[in-house]
């Protein structure tokens, strides 16, 4: 890590995921989420000094949503901020907390519900209002534009989508977490395709870390950006994406080699591909197929698995550090990289380098 | 706190009611240029930017901070966290330092609320969808219910709340951020239009846009500039339900449970044990006059026996203690970046920096960020020379 007096710790997490429950309002699943996690750690919300939660105001459906959900996560009387960022940026910021010394134990959580705030429409507002508006662009057309410009470069690809597609929804029908009943409408525009959405899902992640040992360790962490003009990007290379994992490995002080499982965001199924290219994972043009083949990459079966913005970084960090806590034999991986992607079409990204202690 | 930090470039924009003329990431590049050039570094020096952006609603553009305070190689992330957003994206700025991730942060806090409709109606959706949005709970009704328990328990009248809101009219004309500035008498602010009783028009802050930026910097990178050292922080928030603080043994709704508790942990780190006599300055984070008082008595500037007889001396200026020198949200109240408003306020002078708003032997003070349903509290303490 930068700074090595300190590092954080992770002591318990929990990923809950449910469809449009009405018996439960956003702050009883909030509630829910972090108390599971809690649980998980074996610790009670006194333990904890700080609290970093992960939202969105538009999405939550609140003018200020940390006003009415903080106290469900825990933050009555205790040093609670909130980032409007996706949450493996807020797991990144408590880790800085433990790092800094201003903690000793912080829980993170962040959170969205697409059966009460549509993501997509929420992100058509995040465009330039004179310019981009009007063109009613959200973070499932900058997908289709994505894959639409990766298509051009690499067409002969179809069988190799479809396997990552299939393959992708086995591991998901495996995945504790996951979501399995239809959801909302998984309406994509050309070239996407309707497997190849994510299944919408109203998503609690939490996490607790901390100063003292624990069984894994968040021992890299990197954060890159993009400019906010989608036409002056490249939307294939993900430059945030890909600092922010060369970064975390240079924190963590190893090679990307060194790393035994990726959980890697997207909302899409090409977006995890193109985002397995970006971090380094295979050739470009190769995304596909490493998630079609590779067991190390997405074995949570990804955004097929349920998925809403903000808290999705959050849930793959979680996803790798339950797989790195589990059983395993001598082979198993001792280290995993988690990512998260920001809004406005990925203009931020985060990664996290776990490591078992 | 842990290490060593200090507030070594500051820049603001003029904040008035809309800025008509310029994008929000124009007035981002003017506050952000004058607090780079006031620190003397340039981009390539800063580590993070922090970016403070309060309801997305109000500017009507979600995440506007990705269009106009994020830079394309820099890491960014936004802090969000109502009236405290400026402090709290200040205290996330200090930890990434302390953790030792950054040697140099830039925290920018931009407001657009002058392009909101109504910008109470955007407020009203803060509370909860289910019991209160109905009954047209606002910010200002908020304020209301608090002023009159002020005035019940403690027997303040109206003529305190115009008596201050006309004091900081009058100390706010020598502050050149303030765009057209607003004077008026105490006996004008009763005669204006009440919004909610006992709240008249003229107490209330005004609608405010603008961006205020501060670059931090840990000790060594500090050299030697004239820096406004950080003494001792705290931060803590409450609980969302105002019923639930009317009575409860930590104090009631008018008593500010998390400040008093945040500058209780900020006056431990910065040694500072009578802050009527240890400190020179406070900036708070009060958009109301009410507001205003409810902080003297969360910073122990006085209690509740004292709490009428000093707000009576702050208004006659002998309080013994420089209260909003710069006359406070009272006078511009740019909801984001309000609270780093106050933080640049205190640095500007102990920098000596201020203008003609500049007090004479600043040398210690502190500033308070309040957000939500004065539910979210931030105190940072600055002072002159290194702690």
């Amino acid at each position: 890590m930068n700074k090595t007096k300190n590092q954080a710790h992770i002591y318990g997490a929990a990923v809950e995921m449910s469809w449009m429950d009405a018996s439960q309002s956003l702050t009883d699943l909030i509630f829910s989420g972090v108390t599971a996690a809690l649980k998980d750690a074996d610790m009670t919300l006194e333990a904890a000094d700080s609290i970093v939660l992960g939202a969105s105001d538009l999405i939550d459906g609140r003018s200020l949503s940390s006003m009415v959900t903080a106290p469900a996560a825990g933050a009555y009387m205790k040093d609670e901020i909130r980032l409007s960022e996706d949450g493996l940026a807020a797991a990144s910021f408590g880790a800085a907390r433990i790092e800094a010394g201003e903690s000793q134990v912080t829980v993170v959580a962040a959170w969205g519900r697409a059966s009460e705030g549509d993501p997509l429409a929420v992100s058509r507002a995040g465009s330039d209002p004179f310019l981009h508006q009007p063109l009613c662009i959200s973070e499932m057309d900058v997908s289709a534009f994505r894959l639409s410009r990766w298509l051009g470069r690499y067409p002969d690809n179809d069988a190799s989508r479809r396997a990552a597609s299939a393959e992708r929804q086995r591991r998901a029908a495996g995945n504790p977490h996951a979501l399995h009943s239809v959801t909302a409408p998984r309406d994509v525009p050309y070239p996407l395709r309707e497997d190849e959405s994510c299944r919408w899902g109203d998503v609690v992640a939490a996490m607790v870390i901390g100063k003292a040992p624990g069984k894994v360790l968040i021992s890299g962490v990197g954060h890159g950006t993009d400019h906010a003009d989608l036409g002056e990007r490249d939307l294939l290379e993900m430059p945030a994406l890909r600092d922010a994992a060369r970064l975390s490995l240079d924190a963590a002080g190893i090679n990307l080699s060194d790393v035994g499982l990726f959980e890697i965001d997207g909302m899409t199924l090409s977006d995890e591909a193109l985002s397995a290219e970006a971090v380094g994972l295979c050739p470009a043009g190769d995304g596909f197929r490493a998630l079609a083949e590779r067991q190390d990459i997405n074995p949570s079966g990804g955004s097929e698995a349920g998925w809403c913005y903000p808290a999705m970084g959050l849930v793959r960090l979680i996803e790798a550090y339950q797989m790195l806590r589990a059983p395993q034999g001598p082979d198993g991986p001792r280290r995993a990289m988690a990512t998260g992607l920001g809004g406005g079409g990925a203009q931020t990204a985060t990664a996290i380098v776990l490591e078992k202690t | 706190m842990t290490d060593r930090i200090a507030i070594a470039g500051v820049g603001q924009t003029v904040y008035r009611r809309r800025h008509s003329d310029k994008n929000s990431a124009e007035l981002v590049r003017e506050a952000a240029t004058a607090a780079l050039e006031d620190a003397n570094i340039g981009l390539d020096g800063i580590d993070l930017i922090v970016g403070g952006v309060a309801p997305d609603a109000l500017a009507g553009i979600h995440n506007i901070d990705l269009l106009s305070i994020s830079r394309p190689g820099i890491p960014y992330f936004r802090i969000n966290t109502g009236g405290a957003t400026g402090s709290s994206a200040l205290l996330a700025g200090m930890t990434w330092i302390a953790s030792g991730r950054a040697k140099a942060v830039l925290v920018v806090a931009a407001e657009r609320m002058g392009h909101a409709t109504t910008a109470q109606s955007i407020f009203n959706s803060i509370f909860d969808p289910i019991y209160e949005k109905d009954i047209s709970m606002s910010t200002i009704s908020m304020v209301a219910l608090r002023a009159t328990m002020l005035m019940q328990k403690y027997g303040f009248t109206s003529d305190h709340w115009a008596g201050l809101a006309a004091r900081n009219s009058a100390v706010a004309m020598l502050n050149d951020t303030v765009d057209n500035p607003r004077f008026f008498t105490k006996d004008q602010v009763r005669s204006s239009a009440v919004l909610a009783w006992p709240i008249h028009l003229l107490e209330a802050c005004p609608t405010s846009e603008g961006a205020c930026a501060v670059v931090l910097m840990s000790d060594p990178n500090v050299g030697d500039r004239k820096a406004a050292w950080i003494h001792g922080t705290g931060a803590l928030s409450d609980t969302y339900a105002m019923g639930d603080r009317f009575h409860r043994p930590e104090g009631s709704l008018v008593n500010l449970v998390t400040l008093e508790r945040s500058a209780a942990k900020a006056y431990s780190e910065a040694g500072v044990t009578d802050p009527l006599n240890d400190l020179d300055m406070v900036e708070i984070q009060a958009p109301f006059a009410s507001s205003e008082v409810m902080a003297y008595l969360g910073l122990g500037l006085c209690d509740g026996n004292d709490a009428v007889a000093f707000t009576e001396r702050a208004i006659d200026g002998t309080a013994g203690i420089a209260i909003q020198p710069s006359g406070g949200p009272q006078a511009c109240n740019p909801v984001s970046a309000t609270a780093l408003i106050r933080i640049t306020e205190a640095a500007l002078q102990i920098q000596g920096k201020a203008g003609r708003r500049q007090l004479d032997g600043i040398r210690r003070t502190i500033s308070t960020g309040q957000g939500g349903a004065t539910q979210f509290s931030t105190a940072v303490i600055l002072g002159n020379e290194r702690p």
